[in-house]
């Protein structure tokens, strides 16, 4: 048996009453019989108003409800106290403990890049603040209200009430999103619907397959030129040899335009793949914008005037040949939309916060609502034109990449009928001035 | 709400609630359905819509069905009449705001079956369609929720379609003046945006029946500033 501490109170207490007995015994066996009896009354009757006075103490401490203000005791309610006090300060430990891992598991729960909602048969009961933003539901005012009253979407409450969860569906939500819904069952009636933002993915698919989609377009289109006159030239051998010679170069033509898309094809490629640029080379910028104005003038042979400047001290690091490309698309787009006559200017200097290359046409400028989408694989403002000069529909893809793996921006200001500035701002630890 | 003695009584106006909420569910999406048909051209889905605007007129009907039955065996009085009430009359709104995008999915099918349309702007109505999607939306969410003052900002909203309406007229009467090839084509999307501007008209109303069940006032043709009043106090 454990050594208990309130047993020698009470046997405290035991001995008082066999004390009040003995001394009242005594008085009635030496005094008088009804005083002895008195004696032992009044004995028993303190104990009882002792013990009735600490009851009405704790009883009170009790009702206030406080932990701390405990009224002071004697004997064994001293006993009583003290267990009491314990086993209070272990239970609020222990709940503020709850509380705590409560909060933590709501943290956790609500910061998750996932919706989630947890549902009472139909009601909501709790719903983080991704929830919210997918499904507009307010994790304070909607709880208790019915989640196919705000979720409406026809697909979603089949889901929910059909009963098989055992794949996602997809969702389109109010504000365009795509949404990845799944339902987990739980409990006893109690649901959980997931929620996962898959608006980039499914965005990622559908340029993925635009883009499958152009490049066979693009191969179709010479290749059908291609097989038209080879055809014709097997079937008419009597024809007459200029026709052939014709016949001929505009096949090597096409053939010329096929080579020219499978190689952007292959530079975008080797951009998305290759490794970042390197940071310890430093391209010589003074002789690669010499080459690029010398470029310019030869592509234009005299159609345009060609200007030049040429700011030296900057040193700029990275891969030379994916600068030169970016840079050679823009000098050679300026050159092909300016019409004859009008003037390419080519500015190299230092900008507000780093450097920035610049190509400014007399030419015939895009319209505003074509701007943002310029920098998209095969996106023409003018088709037939941009085939006409012989253009693939990637150059600026492929200046857009070179300059983004460079920490460059490319910023476009045009105005339709009097030209365009395409300028690559580069900036950051790659920039040395 | 407050709570019956009978269970039953509760969960039948649970039910149409219910049935009311996902009739509004499929009447949302109808319409994001036409307007993208509209704009993509797609026929398959403008067939669709026109199609699914029987399952609507069917929801109608049962939830009418309902609506009397309840008012039949349980005689409601007070705040459950004024709900029944502002159902009933939702889901006659709800039927045909159906009705416009069907509508709106018949011209798409006019519009893209026919010849080319070079240069003509569909994109005319793209904000008047979101500014009444989101007015149902809102006012759908509003009824969920019971909340009269987000009905009231849905009642507000009314002013900005009429404005877009008469600005999408303008920008089309001055295109058929240049093209008159243009007329008829431009015609039908002077329908379109009419039909988003009823709905956004029946979104209006529904969001006035909200204010009807929580303040237990009609605020139909009543000044905004008194309704904003109202709603809120």
């Amino acid at each position: 048996m454990p050594e208990s501490r309130i047993a020698p109170r009470i046997a405290g207490n035991v001995a008082f009453i066999v004390a009040a007995g003995l001394v009242g015994l005594a008085i009635g066996y030496f005094v008088d019989d009804s005083l002895g009896w008195a004696v032992f009354a009044v004995g028993l009757l303190l104990l009882l108003a002792h013990h009735l006075l600490q009851l009405y103490a704790l009883g009170i401490w009790l009702e206030r409800g406080d932990v701390v203000g405990e009224p002071r005791a004697r004997g064994v309610w001293d006993e009583l106290h003290a267990l009491l006090h314990r086993s209070r300060r272990e239970a609020a430990t222990r709940e503020a403990e709850l509380a705590r891992a409560l909060t933590r598991w709501r943290e956790a729960a609500r910061a998750l890049p996932d919706g989630v909602v947890i549902l009472d048969g139909d009601r909501i009961e709790w719903c983080n603040d991704t929830a919210k933003l997918h499904l507009d539901i307010d994790p304070v005012g909607d709880a208790g209200n019915t989640i196919t009253h705000l979720v409406r979407i026809p697909e979603f409450v089949q889901y929910l009430e059909g009963g098989d969860y055992a794949k996602p569906i997809e969702l389109r939500s109010g504000d365009g999103r795509v949404l990845s819904v799944q339902i987990v069952p739980y409990g006893d009636a109690q649901r959980l619907v997931l929620s996962r933002d898959i608006t980039r993915f499914e965005k990622l698919e559908r340029m993925r397959r635009e883009f499958v989609a152009n490049v066979s377009h693009e191969m179709r289109t010479p290749l059908t030129v291609i097989s038209g006159f080879l055809e014709t030239l097997r079937e008419d051998n009597e024809g007459d040899a200029e026709d052939r010679r014709r016949y001929l170069e505009l096949m090597s033509e096409q053939a010329r335009r096929m080579e020219r898309l499978v190689a952007d094809l292959l530079t975008l490629s080797t951009l998305e793949s290759s490794p970042p640029p390197p940071l310890e080379e430093a391209i010589d910028m003074g002789a690669l914008v010499e080459r690029m104005g010398a470029d310019a003038r030869a592509l234009s042979n005299g159609r345009h005037k060609i200007e030049v400047e040429n700011a030296s001290g900057i040193e700029l690091l990275g891969s030379e040949k994916e600068i030169t490309s970016a840079l050679g698309n823009l000098v050679s787009n300026a050159i092909r939309y300016t019409p004859v006559g009008g003037t390419v200017r080519l500015r190299w200097h230092v900008a507000p916060e780093g450097a920035a290359f610049d190509v400014e046409d007399t030419g015939i400028g895009i319209s505003p609502e074509h701007l943002p989408r310029l920098t998209e694989r095969f996106y023409r403002v003018d088709r037939g034109r941009s085939r006409e000069t012989g253009g693939t529909g990637l150059g600026l893809a492929i200046v857009k990449h070179a300059l983004v793996r460079h920490g460059a921006t490319l910023d476009v200001q045009s105005t339709p009928g009097q030209g365009s500035r395409f300028t690559a701002r580069f900036a950051g630890p790659r920039v040395r001035i | 709400m407050t709570e019956h003695i009978s269970k039953q009584y509760d969960q039948d106006l649970e039910t149409i609630r219910s049935r009311m909420m996902q009739m509004g569910g499929l009447v949302e999406s109808q319409i994001r359905a036409a307007i993208d048909g509209y704009m993509n051209g797609d026929l398959a889905r403008i067939e669709a819509v026109i199609a699914n605007d029987r399952r609507a007129n069917e929801l109608e009907v049962a939830i009418d069905n309902d609506l009397g039955q309840i008012i039949v065996r349980r005689q409601p009085a007070a705040s459950d009449l004024r709900l029944i009430l502002a159902v009933s009359k939702t889901v006659t709104d709800l039927e045909r705001v159906g009705d416009e995008a069907a509508k709106i999915a018949r011209m798409a099918r006019e519009i893209h079956g026919g010849r080319g349309l070079a240069g003509i702007p569909l994109t005319a109505v793209g904000h008047v369609s979101e500014i009444s999607i989101g007015m149902l939306r809102r006012s759908l969410d509003a009824f969920a929720r019971l909340d009269a003052a987000a009905a009231a900002r849905v009642v507000a909203e009314d002013a900005a379609i009429d404005a877009e309406f008469r600005s999408i007229l303008r920008q089309l009467i001055t295109f058929m003046m240049e093209d008159p090839r243009t007329i008829s084509t431009s015609l039908n999307i002077v329908w379109v945006a009419k039909a988003f501007e009823r709905i956004g008209d029946h979104a209006k109303n529904i969001a006035e029946h909200v204010i009807y069940i929580v303040k237990g006032r009609d605020v139909r043709h009543i000044p905004l500033a008194e309704l904003e009043k109202e709603a809120l106090g």
